[in-house]
């Protein structure tokens, strides 16, 4: 690359910044469940450019998913229907964490249950692993012992289960909460209330596709998680209220960013780094462009430090 | 397999909503193999999102690659339209792909519709390496505007046999009622060469495939389909139901399966999509 003077002149902005409890080399960390563990993306991408990664969510015992078709494509968005297949912690530890303990960047395990006890056992075991830099709890599970409600719909619930998980991690624990309720702030809340370091927001939105031509549902499973741009100004929203209500807690911002700009648009509302997620099935390089086009930004704002942005959404005159 | 930038070189219309794009500057795909598949998206904004999945029909010297495609919806509809010279990202080569071609064995390349271009490669590869003796084609579709590329087939040196359902070319009927006929012959004529069955088509003409295979006690290889994001085993979006696991991936696991290993699910499986293109 030629450096032109106008860039040899002004000083890369810093773009180190920390979030619940971990130290970030820039605000662009991967998605649980687009990122996979890791290693599938080597080849395409620098994996130590990254600010971090967040693998596939895990549970104490491997699980299968759900019958296809899974995934359908809508506007400016897409659904999943995957079923939290993952391989468990054992086969997480044995055959993912080597390549992830040496990969150069933050790793963080995303996690669930079905029950409480399965959450508590599944951070439990994870976060006692070597090269797990902090854990990000998947709420969005159905409870089978409370008749398949979301966990992390009630904050009650959420809050009692962020309590039990809490006495056991003693690493950063975030919380991915679900944007399917009417009171983010809530949820918000119960997370900082009960110990949790930060809180990622916001989890797919639950929709749902119609072939008209067959006229049954897209995806197996009729309902299933958006992502992808057209997320994006929701979870913008859910951002920005939690960060209005001075929770104490840091936010990690998700849905739909496909470039810098969405990036530093969910900075501004308050998130202190953020996760790309569909972006990477569109672009495998996504993130590695994400993370130049924000300090592009920086350069030509005069922005020095990206800790600057945060919260920094303008309002009034 | 490598993420890099291309360029369309050529946008050659076949009728009847057939086309082939021919791409340059895809050095990362020499020594791609006869059923790997590539994830391409060209510069178009957010809709379609994502990239499309679309198998190799022939990989040449100096970066050239050749697709197949057939307009089913947005995405196929903007490559038909793409002018030389458009940008196109890709992402490949993907997958595994068909058994080599061997002096041993006689393969019967089974394709339905826009499910050419895996057999299409395999019997170019066939052709280099002097076994063109060894393959038969067997090309199905629903009429004759479905049959493309067949100067090229025949060039290959390798026998073509063609049917369409309203009998405009070829046999009147279904590309498995020829692969029958073709079984039955083979089976009065007691060949010593023992057969091999390769196919890539609509979901319902590759069950039909694999019962006929299965019947006859014959290898049997097909090619799926299943809707995908990733192309790289990343979403789990592209599962199939399978017997020796629950699910298995067509992006990373296939898309090449033996049939025995993907045929007792039929009933789930079917409920998916299949390529475009008659039998
Ligand atoms: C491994 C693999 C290899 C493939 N190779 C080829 C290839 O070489 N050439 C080729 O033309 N296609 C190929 N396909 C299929 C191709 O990917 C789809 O046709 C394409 O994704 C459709 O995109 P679209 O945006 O045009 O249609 P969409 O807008 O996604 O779909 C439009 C409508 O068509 C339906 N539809 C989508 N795909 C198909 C389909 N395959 N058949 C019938 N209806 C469909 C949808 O359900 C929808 O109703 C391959 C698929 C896979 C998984
Ligand atoms: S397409 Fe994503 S796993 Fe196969």
């Amino acid at each position: 690359m030629i450096l032109g003077a106008d860039s040899l002149e002004k000083e890369s902005p810093a773009l180190l910044t920390t979030c619940g409890g971990i130290e970030f080399r820039n605000p662009v960390l991967t998605a649980s469940g687009t990122f996979g563990y890791g290693q599938e993306f080597d080849a395409l991408i620098s994996l130590r450019g990254l600010g971090g990664l967040v693998t596939k969510g895990i549970s104490p015992e491997p699980r299968f998913g759900n019958p296809p078709p899974r995934i359908c494509e809508t506007a400016a968005g897409m659904l999943n229907s995957i079923g939290l297949e993952n391989v468990g912690v054992e086969a997480f530890a044995r055959e993912k964490l080597p390549f992830l303990r040496s990969c150069g960047t933050r790793v963080l395990v995303n996690f669930f249950g079905t029950t409480f006890d399965e959450y508590v056992d599944c951070g439990a075991r994870l976060a006692a692993l070597d090269g797990v830099d902090g854990l990000e709890m998947n709420v969005s599970c159905p409870n089978i012992q409370a008749g398949g409600i979301e966990f992390g719909r009630d904050p009650l619930v959420l809050g009692g289960l962020v309590k039990a998980c809490r006495a056991v991690v003693r690493k950063p624990l975030w919380v991915k909460l679900t944007p399917n309720t009417s009171d983010i702030v809530a949820l918000a809340r119960a997370c900082a209330d009960n110990g949790a370091d930060a809180v990622s927001i916001i989890n797919t939105i639950t929709g749902m596709a119609i072939d008209v031509r067959t006229r049954r549902p897209k995806i197996a499973t009729v309902f299933g998680g958006l992502s992808g741009p057209a997320i994006k100004p929701v979870a913008l929203r859910m951002v920005y209220q939690v960060y209005r209500a001075q929770i104490p807690i840091a936010i990690c911002g998700i849905g739909g960013i496909q470039d810098g700009n969405d990036a530093i648009e969910f900075l501004l509302a308050g998130a202190s780094c953020v996760q790309v997620g569909t972006q990477s099935f569109i672009d495998p390089a996504s993130a590695e462009r994400i993370i130049r086009e924000i300090e592009e930004y920086c350069r030509a704002q005069g922005v020095t430090d990206v800790r600057e942005l945060v919260g920094g959404l303008a309002l009034g005159q | 397999m490598r993420y890099f930038d291309a360029r369309v070189i050529e946008n050659r219309s076949l009728g009847g909503g057939y086309f082939v794009l021919r791409l340059g500057g895809c050095e990362p795909l020499a020594g791609s193999r006869p059923g790997q598949f590539i994830m391409l998206r060209g510069d178009w904004g957010r809709d379609p999102l994502l990239p499309r999945p679309l198998s190799l029909l022939s990989v040449a010297h100096e970066g050239r690659a050749d697709l197949l495609a057939k307009v089913v919806g947005k995405g196929t509809a903007l490559m038909e339209r793409s002018p030389p010279g458009s940008r196109v990202s890709v992402l490949g080569p993907l997958g595994n792909s068909f058994p080599a071609p061997s002096a041993d064995v006689t393969d019967l390349l089974v394709a339905g519709g826009v499910g050419l271009p895996p057999l299409f490669m395999q019997a170019e590869s066939a052709a280099h390496l002097g076994l063109a003796n060894g393959s038969e084609m067997l090309y199905g579709g629903r009429t004759s505007r479905d049959l493309v590329l067949l100067g090229e087939i025949r060039g290959f040196g390798i026998a073509l046999r063609l049917a369409t359902e309203d009998g405009s070319l070829g046999r009147r009927g279904r590309v498995t009622d020829e692969l029958e006929a073709r079984l039955d012959r083979g089976r009065a004529a007691a060949s010593a060469q023992p057969l091999r069955i390769m196919a890539c088509g609509p979901r319902q003409m590759l069950w039909a495939v694999g019962r006929i295979a299965q019947s006859h006690g014959i290898d049997c290889y097909l090619s799926l389909e299943e809707q995908m994001a990733c192309g790289i085993g990343v979403c789990l979006g592209c599962a199939v139901a399978a017997q020796t696991r629950p699910y298995r991936y067509v992006c990373k696991d296939g898309p090449v399966f033996p049939a025995s290993e993907v045929m007792a699910h039929v009933s789930v499986a079917s409920t998916s999509q299949s390529r475009g293109g008659a039998q």
